[in-house]
């Protein structure tokens, strides 16, 4: 008796819960608990999790896309009727610095008022998956914005009243860029250059030039170059041949970030994706990986943790299901690898970028 | 959303806590609007400074309230002696130290005890450092600290000879820190330059792998680095650095073929890194006179290429009676290459053979053979030690491509049988590395012999690799492996006439496009299925010769009448 016990208790182990994750994304999407504070600024990025977390999980019924779309078009900083803070359109965090709610124009003028570029490409990203047309996305204001990010070295701040710059915000701005269909957002080539400043003597990339590889900024570099098109053109076929191998060498069962740390279930995206996007994922152990990021599954209250046997956070939680969803888990809708939203989101875009071309004629 | 241990807790705790957190909420939330009202008003004084601390100590990863505490701080310096100054800025930076304590890695912090360093009347830079070290003894990975040094560093003029015995010190104590491997090879390059003269070229922006050691630091760094893995061979921290050590650095941009043929009026080029055709800047010279004339890819969906060809205008150079020189030159790269077409011949090249171009000697320094085969001795005393180490037997296969790739061929065959048992995870890449590496010794055999015929059979290829290498093959022999598409690259093989792909699991044949001399092409026991996968060959004019047999495709009802159609250029058809 004991023994199958045990074995059912083996099999119970790594089955997947789905219903479990679903509801664990509503109540993040209802209330956050009181150690989440000190995210308060960053909370649309914790919705995004939240809204791609259900898609990859074909569960986005659940929830009132419309009161979402709503709440996620007020964090819009929109343009003053004298268009003087284009340099600081894009959108908010959250309703922190206590500007009254609107998702109408004219924009109100707040001198600590401004876009967050994590936080303007995290709620273009949801009103896509919500399946909104982005209609009443100020695009003008949102590439000024952006424009008034990028330093001269190529890097992005993340707020204009600056912040630290590396190449995080640089994923977030091509992120934009793609989205929006509109390059003139940035100067591409400097931002090539910073990232290719950033590829360090192991072929892995840092934060920025002289700094240490690492998983995140590795997916940072390669989805950038992708999303501008220019991968093969930005890094010869050595080079990407290296950054493979040093990608590849990330798999311990699931993925670390950096040599001789703990693996850590997002990485099994971050480093996932970025062999996806360079030919190789197919080379990786699915079976271990999986094994791995369902053995921080938190089989009560659903969601990911980024080590077995911790709590799990809605970033975890995201990331373990897109590490999934790469791995081909059925139940699981396929997940861009640059632009980090379902395939079914991602072509809805593609749908909007037709129109928008069509209409403009020649202008793309 | 750092890793938080689950912890029991009772329902009595549970309460308590709570009731804490209320009371902080209430008072967070009182100094938070209580800030911005200030800050609105334009307020930036000692209290404004004060309801900043508080809630920052709360929160270091609120943007605002950094910002506006560092209006505060600029406004004060106005009205404050440098002084005065000096104290608040050290009690800022007491202040920061606090905050780090509770989160080390809080990027708000650091960035603004970066922007307080910068602005401190007196700064104590032996202070900062002697913070990162406390900082690192407890986290040698935090990258926010190693980041804060490296600035530190730089700004305070601490020698870098100074730095690199720091990194000394890290690694004596603990081989298996990677950020202080790291740090050091950053650190080597500026200390102990190798002269080289930069290439001539500015087009492509250079990374870190540009910066080399001297020959002379190099030796003493394989010295450490040897110490390191043979004390813990399973660390991973040291290889890297090793193979970065035996690295070379990235070879010039050059023409490495141009190839002509009299017949097709057509000039193909091969460069030594894939190209857009659109961008890139070629000058086509003939007889002296330039030509000018339309490069394209080999094939559409094939935008960045190594090999670009071009039609010369008809009846250029189609008179065999007549000797013609061209100049291909790459204006972006100063460099060009000349080939000349002799009476009585119908097609001519010049090329650096991938011997001469060092092509396949596995990206390690053949600074010094010797040196090389010492390091390979080294190794592999520590393989016979280590026979389980993958590490090993990586550096091994790489030390013997980089010494002698067909000598060593046997040899690292099987280290990469052993490779895979050891290190099975990565199993299909090492296979897949291996392929390619027999795909590089083919190439190299294939020249020494001076043929233009490349072989490669019966050794489960499931991908193709370096085909712009077999730019002037005219027969190719794929037969009994496991490929499952000729791609778009394949059309590279511009002066191909046989091609013999039996025993595959062939479905896609798109590269096999606008071929001008194929003549002959076997493709038994494959799985074509369908017309369509038929349809490139219709871009080969002088196809004569088919061969479906053992295709899904012949089992189709009017399969001969249907290729007749397709096809009308085969005579010779076998299904």
């Amino acid at each position: 008796m004991a023994e199958e016990e045990k074995q059912l208790e083996e099999f119970e182990q790594i089955d997947f819960l789905k219903d479990r994750h679903v509801r664990f994304f509503q109540r993040t999407l209802q209330v956050l608990p009181e150690r989440y504070a000190s995210l308060e600024t960053t909370r649309l990025s914790i919705v995004f999790f939240a809204l791609s977390g259900l898609d990859v999980l074909g569960s986005l019924d659940v929830i009132d896309k419309d009161l979402i779309i709503e709440w996620i078009y007020s964090q819009q900083v929109l343009p003053t009727d004298d268009k003087s803070n284009l340099g600081r359109c894009g959108f908010r965090g959250s309703s922190h610095i206590g500007i009254p709610y609107s998702t109408k124009g004219p924009g109100v003028l707040h001198p600590y008022d401004s876009g967050h570029v994590a936080m303007t490409y995290t709620g273009l990203c949801s009103l896509l998956i919500l399946g909104d047309d982005l209609s009443r996305v100020n695009k003008q204001g949102c590439l000024a914005g952006l424009r008034a990010l990028q330093l001269e070295d190529g890097s992005f701040y993340s707020v204009p009243e600056g912040s630290e710059n590396d190449i995080r915000f640089i994923y977030c701005a091509a992120c934009i860029c793609f989205m929006l269909d509109d390059w003139s957002g940035m100067n591409i080539q400097k931002a090539i250059e910073y990232i290719r400043g950033s590829l360090s003597y192991d072929s892995g990339f840092g934060q920025g030039a002289g700094r240490e590889s690492h998983g995140g900024w590795t997916y940072c570099a390669i989805a950038s170059l992708c999303l501008m098109g220019r991968l093969e053109e930005a890094l010869s076929p050595r080079e990407l041949d290296r950054i493979r191998r040093w990608c590849i060498m990330r798999q311990q069962s699931g993925f670390h970030g950096r040599p001789n740390k703990p693996v850590d279930t997002c990485y099994s995206f971050w480093v996932g994706a970025t062999l996806e996007l360079l030919g190789v994922f197919r080379y990786t152990n699915f079976e271990k990986n999986r094994n791995f990021i369902l053995s921080t599954q938190d089989r009560l209250v659903g969601g990911f943790a980024k080590w077995p046997d911790s709590h799990p956070d809605p970033l975890h939680a995201y990331f373990g299901l897109c590490g999934l969803s790469l791995i081909g888990e059925p139940n699981l809708r396929k997940v861009h690898p640059a632009l980090n939203i379902t395939q079914g989101a991602f072509q809805h875009l593609q749908q909007l970028h037709q129109t928008w071309r069509s209409s403009c004629g020649q202008q793309h | 959303m750092h890793g938080r241990v689950k912890v029991k807790t009772t329902a009595q705790q549970e309460e308590e806590k709570r009731k804490e957190r209320e009371k902080k909420l209430k008072i967070y939330v009182a100094a938070r609007d209580a800030c911005f009202s200030k800050r609105k008003e334009g307020v930036c004084d000692d209290e404004a400074l004060q309801l900043t601390q508080q809630l920052l100590s709360s929160n270091p990863d609120f943007a605002t309230l950094w910002n506006y505490r560092r209006e505060i701080l600029m406004h004060l310096e106005t009205v404050k002696d440098p002084d005065e100054m000096q104290k608040i800025y050290e009690a800022e930076l007491s202040f920061l130290e606090a905050c780090l304590k509770v989160n080390p890695k809080s990027y708000g912090s650091w960035h603004h005890r970066g922007w307080v360093s910068a602005r401190l009347p007196r700064p104590d830079w032996a202070r900062e450092l002697s913070l990162c070290d406390r900082c690192l003894s407890l986290d040698d990975r935090n990258f926010h600290c190693w980041d804060y040094r490296r600035m530190v560093v730089k700004v305070s003029g601490v020698p870098v000879d100074q730095e690199l015995e720091f990194s000394d010190r890290l690694i004596g104590s603990n081989f298996s820190n990677y950020s202080s491997w790291h740090y050091r090879s950053t650190l080597l390059p500026v200390l102990h330059p190798q002269t080289r003269q930069e290439p001539p070229h500015a087009s492509s922006p250079r990374g870190p792998q540009s910066h080399r050691v001297c020959e002379e630091q190099l030796l003493k760094e394989y010295e450490l680095v040897q110490n390191a893995f043979f004390t813990d061979p399973n660390d991973q921290s040291a290889w890297f650095y090793y193979r970065w050590l035996l690295g070379r650095a990235e070879r010039e941009e050059t023409i490495s073929c141009v190839y002509v043929s009299r017949e097709d009026e057509r000039v193909a080029v091969a460069f030594s890194r894939p190209i857009n055709a659109r961008c890139v800047g070629l000058l086509l010279v003939l007889d002296g006179q330039p030509l000018r004339v339309e490069w394209r890819s080999v094939h559409p969906r094939f935008r960045h290429s190594p090999v670009l060809i071009c039609d010369l205008p008809p009846g250029t150079i189609n008179d065999v009676t007549n000797e013609h020189n061209l100049t291909v030159h790459w204006t972006g790269n100063h460099t060009h290459r000349d080939c000349a077409l002799y009476t009585g011949r119908v097609e001519s090249w010049c090329r650096d053979t991938a011997t001469d171009q060092e092509l396949f000697r596995s990206e390690l320094s053949v600074e010094k053979t010797s040196v090389l085969q010492s390091e390979l001795q080294s190794v592999k005393q520590l393989q016979e030690l280590e026979p389980l180490n993958k590490w090993c037997l990586l550096t091994i296969i790489l030390l013997m491509r980089a010494l002698d790739p067909l000598g060593y061929e046997k040899e690292t065959l099987a280290h990469f049988q052993t490779l895979k048992e050891v290190d099975s995870m990565r199993s299909e890449y090492y296979s897949d590395l291996c392929c390619k590496f027999m795909i590089e010794n083919t190439i190299l055999k294939m020249e020494y012999a001076e043929v233009r015929v490349f072989s490669i059979t019966d050794r489960n290829l499931t991908s193709l690799c370096h085909l712009d290498q077999l730019l002037l093959v005219t027969h190719i022999n794929l037969s009994s492996n496991r490929l499952q598409r000729l791609p778009p690259q394949f059309a590279m093989l511009q002066c191909l006439e046989v091609l013999e792909a039996d025993n595959n699991f062939l479905e896609n044949l798109e590269g096999v496009y606008h071929l001008p001399r194929l003549q002959e092409v076997s493709l038994k026991n494959n799985k074509i299925s369908t017309l369509t996968d038929l349809q490139p060959l219709a871009s080969c004019p002088e196809l004569k010769r088919l061969d479906l047999r053992g295709n899904p495709v012949t089992q189709a009802a009017s399969v001969e009448s249907d290729l007749a159609e397709l096809l009308p250029s085969v005579t010779d058809l076998l299904l």
